[in-house]
């Protein structure tokens, strides 16, 4: 029996970071045979010439359309296979379309070589998800923050109040207007703007 | 209140769908629409087919070729509604337009196009020269069979004396620049972006080829039919007015804007204004072509999905040796398209009494009968 350790995966992802955390997953999980493709020229070119068992690739990556197009041309795949989603198992399918993967495999593969490619796909996908949403949050929790300084400073010198004052004045406001603090700053700067 | 949420891909023929979605017509009929723009033909199937879209916007031929699990996994999809007929064109590369001017061909007319284009394409065969690659943004679209059509009638073999390939929208006008390919046929406003850009020529109107294309179609998965059927109605009489208020020229200033935006198709309202109009340039701020069917969105009963031209797409899909024929095959693909759907929801629509043989009205080259091809074959 051929070892599934040696499957060749080709990735295909716009996103170089998390290219290379899927990648590492896969080769910490045992595969050794998995090769990046960046850009899009010749894309079909370098994918021929690797000659793929598995193709993973991110759904916001337009060339799916293109790499789909392979399965009309059997012709040149060196193969005579054509490369099918596995149909088998759409729960798998459907976990990975979440996590914002698709992956294509040689007909006939069985079901148990490539769910192991799969898990280990979609469990990076979405924790590189994760991670983006984290930081997204951290950089919109550190503008916000900037805008309510920069507010409180406003205050303080238009009413010549003291910062916790000039805080607590924000804050009321939000609480009785019913929104963010920092789209209430966000007003006042505006205002202060408008008025200089 | 009932929220939909609805792909896109950024061309001219959302157009229907978006209105729908920002110009008051969902909203009357009580849904809410997300519009989701998405990158690729595959991720709109593979998204209405998990459920993360409750439709889309979607090519004819994708609908047809995912119901008969050609190409990849088998997605039951309907089509209750039609959002275009036609609305492509085939741009070539400035180069080879120049070859073509030099043949002595009528380049005015769609077959003088194409025996232009076939004539530079078997010299460079004669000559021994790397084949021509042109280029289409799905393997099942109409464009696919556009460009096999138009190649066909100018004399050339598409599957041996040029290159078929698929290049996604946004990278056609490089791809043609750096001459990856040289030409391609596509929806608009991409031929418009490609002339602006200097990089190529409109060559022939998707419209001088074909007179009535079956375009994009409101795709559904098939358990929306089941489940939702009063839901789907509501949808398809949203798109109806929508459609309606698209096709009216006094609507396409706005219109224009509107597909215009960030969200939508992040291009100039004036190049999309053009396409909506008809009137497109074949070279930079030069010489026009106009067609007043280039992009049809309502009248001409557009938007009731035809069975004729769910079968005259199965019948490209043979001809192009993407899949075998088979008679299952062929009533399973006219099955897709539901003009039952669409009366249920807009109103009984009486079949045209004088119905035309060639559904496609084929303008040069083999022309298609619905009757004869189910016979024949």
């Amino acid at each position: 029996m051929a070892n599934e350790l040696s499957l060749r995966i080709v990735i295909v992802d716009d996103s170089p970071v998390r290219a290379a955390i899927l990648s590492e997953g896969l080769q910490e999980a045992g595969f050794h045979n998995v090769l990046r493709i960046e850009g899009v020229n010749n894309l079909l070119g370098r994918i021929y010439a690797i000659d793929p068992d598995v193709i993973l690739i991110d759904l916001e990556n337009p060339s799916r359309d293109t790499i789909e197009q392979m399965f009309q041309m059997s012709r040149e795949v060196k193969r005579p296979v054509a490369m099918f989603v596995d149909q088998s198992d759409s729960a798998t399918i459907e976990e990975a379309i979440a996590a914002g993967v698709a992956s294509y495999v040689v007909d006939g593969l069985r079901k148990d070589r490539v769910r192991p490619i799969l898990e280990t796909t979609i469990s990076r996908y979405r924790a590189f998800a994760r991670l983006r949403e984290e930081l997204e949050e951290a950089r919109s929790q550190l503008e916000e923050r900037k805008l309510v300084d920069r507010a409180k400073l406003i205050l303080m010198r238009a009413k010549n109040v003291d910062e916790q004052t000039a805080y607590g004045l924000i804050r009321r406001t939000a609480m009785n207007e019913k929104k963010r603090l920092a789209e209430i700053a966000q007003s006042i700067i505006t205002a202060a703007e408008l008025l200089r | 209140m009932r929220r939909l949420a609805m792909g896109f891909i950024p061309l001219t023929d959302a157009a229907v769908l978006i209105a729908a979605a920002e110009r008051g017509f969902s909203m009357a009929e009580g849904i809410e629409i997300d519009l989701h723009r998405e990158v690729s033909w595959a991720n709109i199937r593979d998204k209405v087919n998990v459920g993360l879209l409750d439709g889309a916007h979607m090519l004819g031929p994708l609908a047809i070729a995912s119901s008969l699990g050609l190409g990849h996994v088998r997605v039951p999809l309907v089509v209750p509604f039609a959002l275009n007929l036609n609305g492509s064109a085939i741009t070539i590369a400035r180069g080879v337009y120049e070859e073509m001017g030099e043949t002595g061909e009528d380049l005015s007319s769609g077959l003088g196009a194409a025996r232009a284009l076939g004539k530079v394409v078997l010299a460079r065969k004669a000559q021994g020269r790397d084949p021509l690659t042109f280029a289409a943004v799905y393997a099942f679209s109409t464009h696919t069979y556009l460009i096999r059509h138009f190649l066909k009638a100018g004399g050339v073999d598409p599957d041996r004396d040029v290159r078929l390939v698929v290049v996604p929208p946004p990278f056609m006008a490089e791809s043609l620049r750096n001459g990856l390919i040289h030409g391609f046929s596509v929806g608009s406003p991409w031929n418009s972006v490609a002339v602006d850009a200097d990089v190529g020529r409109i060559a022939v109107l998707g419209a001088e080829i074909f007179g009535w294309v079956p375009e994009k179609v409101l795709g559904v998965h098939a358990r929306f039919v089941k489940t939702e059927p009063d839901l789907l109605r509501r949808l398809v009489r949203a798109l109806h007015s929508a459609a309606r208020w698209c096709e009216d020229p006094a609507n396409h200033e706005d219109l224009a804007r509107l597909l215009g935006e960030p969200r939508h198709l992040n291009l100039p309202a004036d190049v999309l204004r053009r396409t909506l109009d008809g009137r497109l340039h074949t070279a930079p701020g030069g010489a026009l072509r106009v067609h007043p069917d280039y992009l049809i969105l309502h009248r001409d009963n557009a938007n009731r999905p035809s069975r004729d031209h769910a079968l005259w797409i199965y019948s490209q899909i043979v001809k192009s040796g993407q899949g075998e024929w088979t008679r299952d095959a062929a009533r399973e693909a006219v099955g897709v398209y539901r003009p039952d759907l669409y009366d249920a929801a807009v109103g009984p629509q009486p079949e045209p009494a004088d119905r035309v043989p060639d559904c496609v009205a084929t303008q040069f080259g083999e022309t298609f009968d619905a009757e004869r091809f189910l016979q024949n074959t």
